[in-house]
């Protein structure tokens, strides 16, 4: 810097000897955000006269009158300003929108996006940190095509299922790969930090992630985190508060509301089974404690609540010449819309580059974070289906009345409420002994037959008030790495790293939980996990450029080994419920699982780019995997990938087109492998020991040995043109995909006769394709406003073309307790098919033997139609061989899109992002617990007198709803404003003044507008839990989707 | 330099010498390296706690003793095809459970070198298959402790009589001849085998068969320290259950055990209606049987304070004595139940009334009630009066719904015509799924 200085001294004193009427022309160099550019390079036109700017932007340089300097650095797009006699100018440089020389990470190493070949998706940290959410994936959704995030379940700090493009197994998880600045992290995404975030790369074809050999498969997510710019130290800070409350309204009724459906009922004459047959008194006695019950309200009222949110993130990064740094620490608190629910988090990270000579440098990454999440401790569906005819706790008036309507169903001659009581005498046995304050229970009004109370559960204040549960994790990963240039173009680098993920999960369930106070029924659990993974990985990367031809090349040796330790203790029969310790219990009531595991994987890859003139472009990678948890004789597999790619639009004939600014063509194939859901030791076969009354005893083995057990490979091949317009004003990206997935791990259901319902095998090919849209359009760009727009839109198709001879895999019901869809897989079908008997339409309230049993507006019974005529309902067999079921939905969308919108005028800036999705299905199940639609009560001397389960009033079928029906599938489609968020930048002269480089001020909106599928019934319907994609589409109570409202801050000095 | 050169060097090695892709975990057994198979043993006892619930109630509440009372658990009490809604908090259960003490007790029975565990294996197996052929009739068998994965021929479903006759009765034939006549508290022994074996033949409705093996465990019992208890009240419950003379052999369950079954309750549970599916579930016609007995008996049926509440609403014969409830064994045989069938043997042989009924003197003597001798004397009478001594002596310990079907008095007593299809439970829809119709399922459902 000083000879730079001195240089710049030494030519202005030459230029004033020399030269005449040459001025010293000084200025600062800043970006729009009105931090200053050091190394900016200015440059007199039409000399060789130039300077750089110095640590705070400043530069002087001699110019004559009317000469033009022109200013440019890397990133930026040039200005060139003529001298017209000015003193100083303030030059702010703006960020280069042309996109084409635009640097983007692909797996180890990076290129330009102009000689890509592969489809790789890119977005910029800015955008990510704008979504105000702990979790960098949340804040993915809708932006990517071939990105499918899904919410499963909203309580904060739960993961979002992430899937790019189509399934990649037929049974396990689909997650991505996620790299974070070079290094595979073992703790998924959620262990990074929006606001740390300087890019993210999708990889999504096999060949742009076939270097990632086994891992890839499910494409890759690269992060790269921010790292020091050599300069003054810029710190920045960025907070944010927000409000949650749960989107939708409530749907469930309470008793006052039931009492008026239940006599509108009656008034209209659709009830006539009911009046008919129900004594007119017992019928008043019901409908009018439904209206008088004091303090009823909906167990909504209670579970839900609005969740306050903050956050805070602070962060300085800054170096000189030799040493960059980048550090962070953040904070965020959220509360759930659920009670009982929250996440905290604390995190931090270091980047440290430096350079040690001019052949040598080296780096060291420190991060990590530490949460607490409190679960919701009870299932979420089993807490609201609590009838809303009582208070949660009991008050004076609702327990006399409790106690009127027991002496007023005494006196119909009913059963005395007191008879539902099973308990023990830790609380109230009887509703004469009750006092206020005490959780109110289901029994206190009665059962079906003598009063409102309904099932005679316990009462959700009593489920909930006994359980807690949280998980606690921390974790960390410290990397370094050394780089060394052996020759110009040649250098190695070698990476060693390690990372510790501590989990701690705990749960409790105490006495009260349960009415009938069984002391069996309480526990206490813990689990411990320690997940300790070392990397040491070595390249050797070469770039060359000779002439028109453009080379780079990477090879390397990777090895990884993750080791598991863990302990999980598990007490029943809590002995003291004051104070909770294990030591407590009696020894023979606690049992301890350990756990104790070894992986291990070593690979060799090697990578080729080449480039000719910028236009003809491919690319060659192959890898070579070992994986312990494979059969021994199975253990290797290599794994190549081709792509090559035209840039048309720097031939000769399209080079100066402004029009048509960029036509690329690509193609590429690769092969992927994937180790799916295996464990640690799947193809050995263990026992397991466990605790008889007898001693320890083996216990059959969860699989039997299988020393052939392989990987799964997945052969993808990719379609590619990327089209610009009007200088790439405009730009469209499509892209077709096509894979074919073999030897795919499948949980083969078998009998239970040989002692495991499924088992592993290596069957099965899959085959995918879908196409990818990606559209880009600066719609309006002049000096005040410009405004920015990309879509995007994807489709996903699979069909299973081959399962080890079988034609189709066995048939599955799965929701919950045998009511949910028949899952089929056949060959020629899609994955994860739901099949079901088809109604015709609901069986009519009249016929309900007791309405005011469970007042609701469904008898939960429908007609079906028997396909074949064969006078049976066979729900075993599909219409073609046999049977009556048909094909009633898919969990997979048609498409889904998703579309942003920036705009920034003036000081203020807006985005909105939405989302949709199409086509899906869901299984419901919901509707059964809230709507009370458990069919079956139907007076069958007047519909069904023979009970041959035909309506004798007009010859069809009966079926109750829950039995594999299409009554239970419901819409899954949806459009959501993501986040709409508008922010105002104050002054750059305000702020300057009081010492800070910018300061923005925003308010933002997440799920402001969510609209559902018109027959979708419950909260959520992206709220569909699981993974295995063979039985996926039943959804059985789903946390609620989130309307916040947000307020925050980023201040950058 | 050279520093740097041999830093890199030394890196380079880490990464390229190779770590071993052979891992085994050190904290487990693996399947083909055992040499002692106690442990394998105990799985096959523990397996059989899958089954007590679900047998519990599916032997009285389908019958006359108890009664469900909320939807769709009543389907208990019809018989329609509608009953595979239960199947899976019971049927599926108990055939999962019992298949895998099949499958232990084959490994026992394949590879141990100990004639006493060989032999207590044999009792498990044929108990197990018993309970699966009276649960479900026709059922597949499997006697190879490692059955092919691929092959689906090996689970076609055999009728019953091939299962007693192929398995069952040769399986408890070896039993008896090796086990010894010593009771520990749980497990296996001669007169527990042979008093099964008695059972298995009355099941089948070969009443000479069963004559012989029940007369031995009746005469041999006093020997083997086996005698019925002075009274009734001390058979039953944990507090009774540790070394009692009366019981042969019981299904030992603690609660600090975790079983397979995980739906919560104990069978006891159901019967002092605990579980909400059942707050009332005695049946009323059980209390009429007792009425009866009384006026037949001359006083006062001591059984009844035992077996049932005060108000005879609720089956307190395993109370729940606040936590040790938990506790209680299930009893699988006592003497007093193998006397009582030892006399329907005698009876059905063609034994005189008076000799057959001085058997049950003991009984009833116990329960506070007159003889029976002299009172009835044809045998289709003394049949109806062993089966309703039984039915009271018995009841709540998951016998009745089974006697009726084997003595075909189902009509008779639960007073409708129920269809023969229904005297056996549905066959999990898994299973006739996941073998593509190779298990198929029972006719009816």
């Amino acid at each position: 810097m000083k000879i730079r200085s001195y240089l710049s001294l030494l030519l202005v004193l030459l230029g004033t000897t020399i030269g005449f009427a040459q001025t010293q022309l000084s200025g600062i160099v800043t970006g729009a955000d009105g931090v200053p550019i050091p190394g900016a390079s200015v440059l007199v036109q039409g000399t060789n006269n130039g300077t750089t700017t110095d640590f705070d932007g400043n530069f002087t340089v001699s110019v004559e009158t009317n000469q033009s300097i022109e200013i440019s650095y890397v990133g930026y797009v040039n200005q060139l300003i003529q001298f017209t006699g000015q003193d100083n100018i303030n030059v702010v440089l703006q960020e280069d929108l042309n996109e084409l020389d635009e640097i983007v990470v692909t797996g180890y190493g990076t290129r330009k996006r102009s000689q890509l070949t592969g489809a790789v998706a890119k977005i910029g940290g800015g955008e990510v940190a704008a979504v105000q959410t702990a979790r960098v994936d949340d804040a993915l959704a809708g932006k990517l095509s071939g990105v499918l995030i899904q919410n499963q379940d909203g309580s904060p700090g739960a993961a979002p299922k992430i899937q790019i493009r189509a399934a990649s197994s037929i049974s396990g998880a689909s997650n991505p790969l996620v790299v974070v600045d070079g290094y595979p992290i073992s703790g998924g995404i959620q262990s990074v930090n929006p606001n740390d975030i300087q890019s993210i790369e999708v990889l999504k074809d096999a060949a742009s992630a076939a270097i990632y050999g086994s891992r890839g498969a499910n494409g890759v997510i690269l992060i790269t985190t921010k790292k020091g710019t050599s300069g003054k130290a810029k710190f920045s800070y960025n907070a944010y508060t927000s409000t949650s409350s749960k989107y939708r309204e409530n749907i469930l009724q309470s008793g006052p509301e039931w009492a008026a459906t239940a006599r509108a009922e009656i008034a209209a004459g659709n009830w006539t089974s009911t009046v008919a047959t129900k004594d007119a008194a017992f019928l008043e006695y019901r409908l009018s404690a439904y209206e008088n019950s004091p303090g009823a309200i909906s167990p909504e009222d209670w579970l839900f609540q609005n969740g306050q949110s903050q956050s805070h993130d602070f962060s300085m990064s800054g170096g000189n010449e030799d040493v960059k740094y980048f550090a962070s620490v953040g904070y965020q608190d959220i509360e759930g819309v659920v009670i009982t629910q929250g996440y905290e988090r604390l995190n931090f990270r270091m980047n440290v580059d430096a350079k040690l000579n001019d052949k040598l440098s080296a780096g060291i990454n420190a991060n990590g974070f530490s949460s607490t999440r409190d679960i919701l401790g009870h299932d979420m569906r089993d807490l609201l289906r609590a009838y809303g005819v009582h208070p949660i706790y009991h008050t004076a008036e609702s327990i006399s009345f409790v106690q009127q309507l027991d002496a007023q169903a005494q006196s119909l001659g009913l059963t005395p409420f007191d008879r539902g009581y099973r308990g023990s005498g830790y609380e109230a046995n009887s509703i004469y002994a009750l006092e206020p304050g005490m959780a109110a229970q289901d029994w206190h009004y009665g059962r079906a037959n003598n009063g409102i109370g309904g099932s005679g559960d316990a009462g959700p204040a009593a489920k909930l008030d006994n359980v807690e549960s949280w998980e606690k994790s921390y974790f960390a990963n410290l990397n370094g790495y050394l780089q060394y240039e052996i020759i110009e173009g040649l250098n190695v680098k070698s990476v060693l790293g390690g990372d510790i993920r501590d989990s701690q999960v705990y749960s409790h369930r105490l006495l009260g939980y349960d009415s009938r106070a069984r002391n069996s029924q309480t526990f206490m659990r813990q689990t411990d996990l320690k997940v300790s993974t070392i990397l040491s990985e070595t390249t050797l990367n070469f770039t060359k450029v000779i002439g028109n031809h453009d080379i780079a090349a990477v090879a390397g040796v990777e090895v990884q080994s993750t080791k598991f330790n863990g302990t999980a203790l598990r007490g029943v029969n809590v002995p003291d419920e004051a104070i909770l310790n294990f030591n407590l219990f009696d020894p023979s009531d606690i049992s301890v699982t350990e756990r104790k595991e070894t992986r291990v994987r070593e690979s060799v890859f090697g990578r080729v780019n080449y480039a000719y003139n910028d236009r003809y472009l491919a690319s060659v990678s192959l890898r070579r995997d070992g994986d312990s948890r494979f059969g021994a004789n199975n253990r290797y597999e290599t794994f190549p990938a081709l792509s090559v790619g035209w840039n048309i639009h720097n031939e000769a004939f399209l080079e100066n087109n402004e029009t048509l600014s960029q036509l690329k063509l690509r193609f590429s194939t690769g092969s992927l492998g994937t180790t799916s859901f295996l464990g640690s030791y799947n193809s050995l076969s263990l026992l397991s020991p466990s605790a008889t009354i007898y001693g320890t005893g083996y216990l059959i083995p969860s699989n039997s040995p299988n020393p052939d057990l392989t990987w799964q490979t997945n052969t993808e091949t990719n379609f590619g043109i990327d089209l610009g317009f009007s200088n790439n004003r405009l730009t469209l990206g499509v892209d077709y995909y096509t894979s074919d997935i073999q030897d795919i791990l499948i949980n083969q259901a078998q009998s239970e006769v040989l002692g495991n319902p499924s088992s592993v095998l290596n069957v099965g090919d899959v085959t995918s394709s879908g196409i990818e849209f990606e559209l880009g359009a600066l719609l309006v760009n002049n000096d005040d406003l410009t405004w920015n727009m990309n879509a995007n839109l994807s489709t996903v198709n699979t069909e299973i073309t081959d399962l080890g001879g079988l034609e189709e895999l066995p048939q599955q019901i799965f929701g919950q307790s045998g009511r949910g869809a028949v899952f089929r897989n056949y060959v020629g079908g899609e994955i994860g098919e739901m099949w079901g008997l088809e109604t015709i339409g609901e069986v009519e309230m009249e016929y309900l033997a007791d309405g005011s049993r469970h007042p609701n507006s469904m008898t939960g019974e429908s007609y079906v139609i028997d396909q074949n005529g064969d006078g049976k309902i066979d729900r075993t067999k599909s219409v073609e061989d046999g049977g009556d079921l048909v094909k009633i939905g898919q969990n997979t969308p048609d498409f889904y899109w998703g579309m942003s919108h920036n705009l920034s005028y003036d000081n203020f800036d807006m985005s909105l992002q939405f989302q949709g999705s199409h086509g899906a299905d869901v299984y419901n199940i919901d509707p059964l617990y809230y709507g009370s639609q458990w069919g079956g009560r139907l007076d069958n001397a007047r519909i069904d007198p023979n009970g041959d389960r035909i309506a004798d009033h007009n010859g069809e079928y009966l079926e109750r709803n829950r039995n594999q029906t299409d009554a239970m599938i419901q819409d899954a489609s949806f459009i959501a404003l993501r986040n709409l968020t508008i922010g105002y930048t104050f002054e750059s002269s305000l702020t300057n003044s009081l010492g800070l480089n910018s300061v923005r001020a925003y308010i933002a909106g997440s799920n402001l507008l969510y609209i559902m599928g018109d027959n979708y019934t419950s909260y959520n319907p992206e709220g569909v839990k699981g993974t295995d994609p063979t039985i996926y589409g039943a959804q059985v109570g789903a946390s609620p989707v989130v309307r916040s409202f947000t307020l925050g801050l980023n201040v950058n000095f | 330099m050279k520093y740097i050169k041999i830093v890199l060097g030394s890196l380079f090695f880490i990464t390229a010498c190779s770590t071993d892709l052979d891992q085994a975990p050190s904290n487990f057994a693996s399947a083909d390296s055992l040499t002692d198979f106690g442990g394998v043993l105990n799985a096959a006892y523990y397996y059989q706690l899958g089954s007590v619930t679900p047998l519990a109630v599916m032997a009285e509440f389908r019958a006359d003793n108890a009664l469900m009372q909320e939807a769709p658990y009543t389907e208990f009490d019809e018989f329609t095809n509608n009953l595979t809604t239960m199947e899976d908090q019971f049927f599926g259960p108990l055939y999962t459970a019992m298949y895998k003490s099949i499958l232990s007790a084959n490994n026992v029975i394949e590879n141990s070198t100990d004639a006493t565990e060989v032999a207590e294996a044999k009792f498990l197996r044929a108990l197990s298959y018993f309970k699966l052929v009276k649960s479900f009739g026709a059922v597949t068998v499997n006697l190879s402790a490692a059955p092919s994965l691929t092959d689906t021929s090996i689970l076609q479903r055999q009728n019953a009589d091939q299962v007693y006759s192929s398995v069952i009765i040769p399986d408890l034939n070896d039993a008896v001849a090796v086990l010894s006549t010593t009771i520990v508290d749980g497990r296996a022994s001669k007169y527990a085998a042979q008093a099964l074996l008695g059972k298995v033949y009355a099941a089948m409705g070969d009443y000479s068969n069963a004559e012989t093996q029940l007369a031995a465990v009746v005469n041999g019992a006093a020997g083997a320290g086996i005698s019925l208890k002075s009274n009734f009240n001390e058979i039953f419950g944990a507090a009774n259950e540790s070394g009692n003379s009366e019981i042969i052999y019981a299904t030992r369950i603690s609660s600090s055990i975790v079983d397979e079954y995980s739906f919560g309750s104990d069978f006891w549970n159901w019967f002092v209606g605990d579980d909400s599916k059942s707050d009332l579930p005695v049946d009323p016609d059980l209390v009429a049987a007792f009425d009866a007995s009384d006026a037949n008996g001359g006083g006062t049926d001591l059984r009844r304070t035992v077996t049932l509440s005060n108000d005879g609403l609720k089956a307190t014969k395993f109370p729940k004595e606040g936590g040790l409830g938990s506790e209680h064994d299930w009893i699988e045989i006592r003497l007093a139940d193998v006397i009582l069938l030892y006399a329907e043997a005698l009876n059905e042989n063609g034994t005189a009334a008076d000799t057959v009924l001085a058997l049950l003197d003991p009984i009833r003597t116990r329960a506070g009630l007159t003889s029976l001798r002299g009172t009835v004397s044809s045998r289709a009478d003394v049949k109806q009066a062993i089966a309703d001594e039984r039915r009271l002596e018995l009841a709540f310990e998951g016998h009745r719904w089974f006697d009726l079907v084997r003595t075909g008095t189902v009509d008779a007593e639960m007073g409708q015509t129920v269809n023969s299809n229904y005297h056996v439970f549905p066959i999990p829809i898994s299973e006739v799924l996941a073998t593509g119709g190779v298990i198929t399922q029972n006719d009816g459902y």
